[in-house]
């Protein structure tokens, strides 16, 4: 019996440390990773380090690969700076500064020249002994030349987003300021903190920012029917020399500004929640003109036939236009904020 | 006494018929001729006949052999039959535990089961809820029959206390939490009360909620979530604002213009924080 009881003795205290352990380990959190000191930018002001980066490495590097002149470059960006240049050469350099390793992932080959037409630009986490590919790079600096007809793509999480001269664009980055200019065929561009800037620039536009002003000067369409649209949901939305002919513009706490011509068979839609509306427009512009307001007041400076006027409690609309009326319109939508439309 | 008489040993041998043939012939032909011997002979015959009278009951006993063993089978057998079933198990395990390795094994299992049993009774983790989320505590509540009060009740003289065992049980250990209720924004309104085309943007918006509102705080940084929810509040304003002129006008189509762009800027504000959480989730 005596045997028995230390046997068991022995057995529990054995039992209980086999749970014990693993169970404490589990528990325990991941230490987190010590600050990288770096002369990366890191955004704006309080933000957080991602959290699925890999971390910023201190290697520089600079990679290039021949492709076809409409090679399709995708990318993903984790913390950085991106600066996107077009040359005339169908190559792709890659130069990274103070980031991770990287590489190329050919997915698609032209079937005429047989060079790449669809490249992804991938990381490369080192670690003890063997190399991991991951989808997201980072990098202090990260500066990437492609072909004139390029299309380039940017997916990232803290990244400051620049992109001059290339086909066509489309970015998407959860914080960051995102500026594209030269871009021909199309422009996408969608930020949850940051500002948007794109200037001369042409083709379909869909500009979206959370927090975050928009800024657009010297736009216009590639193509017949191609529409421009921005958003910003806390921030301002100034349009200068944007020639599409279907705008559609709004925010809910910042103000509109448009400047330019009022062009034949275009629609402007400009509203905000929260804030004022201002045109500009040519004296000789002819147009139809709806403007709805709740407090505040409509007002310009150019001969404008009043056509209709409602006024009710709560909401107010002009209905009126400009020159012999043409066949443009524009609505304006203030529910707080006032409305002006003056002269260029 | 002859030189060659017998002495008392070999005399009381021969009386134990314990010689050997030889020497017990030897010793009757010597009694025969000496007097002495023969006289101890006699008083060795005389002594042992007191000893075997007195142990004749003892040696006349016989010793059942077969029997004895007949019976002590017998005995076992109807132990064996007679013994409880966890009287045998336990033996079982008695023996089993003795080897060392079955021990720990049993005592593992043991551990094992009681950790199990701790962590399936434990109380289930209260999930934290935003602010704008109201959760409904449950509190047991136990039915107890109504008090009547008897008729003859004696102002000044104590009820009879019945001390009765209470018979309540909770239906689980577990504390259940009822589904949390959003908070519905002021868009919300009983299905007759819908205007016309209001009811399309009320019910998408309530969609999004439900899933926004479990989001926002794991997508949005503070910064972003005051500006956030600033700016809904703002847009909830406005909606209510509007709503409010269209309900006493229904021809107020300014108010009702007004209305509908406040609907689709809160529609698009809450799918601003589902697209930043599906990019988020892209990117691990």
């Amino acid at each position: 019996m005596q045997k028995i009881i230390e046997n068991l003795s022995f057995g529990f205290v054995l039992a209980i440390f086999l749970i014990a352990h693993p169970t404490l380990s589990f528990s325990q959190k991941t230490p987190s990773l010590p600050p990288v000191a770096g002369p990366f930018p890191t955004g704006r002001p309080g933000a957080l380090p991602p959290a699925i980066a890999p971390r910023m490495g201190s290697d520089t590097s600079e990679k290039s690969l021949k492709v076809d002149p409409s090679v399709n470059l995708s990318l993903c960006v984790t913390q950085g700076t991106v600066t996107v240049n077009s040359w005339k050469r169908d190559e792709l350099r890659v130069f990274v500064h103070s980031g991770s390793k990287f590489g190329f992932k050919i997915s698609q080959k032209s079937e005429k020249t047989g060079d790449p037409v669809w490249v992804m630009l991938m990381g490369i986490e080192a670690r003890k002994k063997y190399t991991v590919p991951t989808e997201c790079i980072s990098g202090g600096e990260i500066e990437i030349d492609v072909p004139a007809n390029a299309v380039v793509n940017i997916k990232g999480e803290d990244v400051n987003t620049s992109v001059d001269g290339v086909r066509k664009t489309n970015v998407l980055v959860s914080g960051g300021s995102i500026s594209l200019r030269n871009v021909a065929q199309g422009v996408t561009a969608r930020t949850f903190q940051g500002g948007v800037t794109v200037e001369e620039s042409k083709g379909p536009m869909d500009l979206k920012t959370t927090n975050g002003n928009i800024v657009v000067f010297e736009a216009g369409p590639s193509e017949i029917g191609d529409t421009f649209a921005a958003r910003t949901e806390g921030g301002t939305i100034s349009l200068q020399n944007v020639e599409h002919r279907q705008l559609d513009v709004s925010s809910i706490s910042g103000s509109v500004a448009y400047n330019g011509a009022i062009l034949s068979g275009g629609t402007y839609n400009l509203t905000t929640t929260n804030g004022s509306i201002r045109m500009a427009i040519p004296q000789n512009s002819a147009c139809r003109v709806s403007a709805t307001y709740s407090q505040g007041r409509f007002e310009t400076e150019m001969p404008f036939t009043v056509e209709e006027e409602t006024v009710q409690p709560g909401a107010k609309t002009v209905k009126g236009k400009f020159g012999n009326g043409g066949d443009a319109v524009i609505r304006l939508i203030s529910s707080i904020g006032s409305i002006a439309i003056r002269k260029q | 006494m002859k030189e060659n008489c017998l002495d008392i040993g070999t005399i009381q041998a021969f009386l134990d018929r314990e010689l050997e043939q030889a020497e017990s012939t030897r010793v009757s032909s010597h009694i025969a001729a000496c007097d002495g011997c023969a006289l101890m002979l006699s008083q060795a015959e005389d002594e042992s006949a007191v000893v075997f009278s007195a142990l004749e009951r003892e040696f006349d006993t016989l010793v059942p052999t077969q029997r004895l063993w007949g019976r002590i089978n017998d005995a076992i057998e109807t132990e064996r039959r007679e013994t409880p079933f966890w009287q045998k198990v336990f033996a079982y395990v008695r023996v089993s535990l003795a080897n060392p390795s079955l021990a720990m094994a049993a005592s593992l299992i043991i551990v094992v089961g009681i950790v199990a049993a701790i962590m399936m009774n434990r109380t289930a983790p209260v999930t934290e809820t935003s602010p704008d989320v109201v959760a409904t505590k449950t509190v047991p509540v136990i039915n107890t029959p109504p008090i009547v009060a008897p008729l003859d009740v004696k102002p000044n003289v104590a009820p009879v206390v019945r001390v009765e065992r209470a018979s309540y049980r909770p239906e689980t250990r577990r504390p259940t939490v009822e589904p949390a209720v959003l908070k519905q924004p002021v868009t919300a309104a009983p299905a007759s009360d819908y205007m016309p085309g209001e009811e399309s943007y009320v019910k998408t918006i309530a969609n999004l909620n439900k899933t926004v509102e479990q989001k926002k705080d794991d997508v949005m940084k503070p910064s972003q979530r005051i500006a956030y929810e600033r700016q809904m509040a703002m847009v909830d304003d406005s909606i209510t604002k509007m709503r409010q002129e269209v309900k006493k006008n229904p021809k107020n189509e300014s108010a009702r213009q007004v209305l509908y762009t406040s609907y689709q800027n809160k529609i698009d504000l809450l799918n601003s924080v589902s697209q930043k959480e599906e990019l988020m989730a892209s990117l691990r």
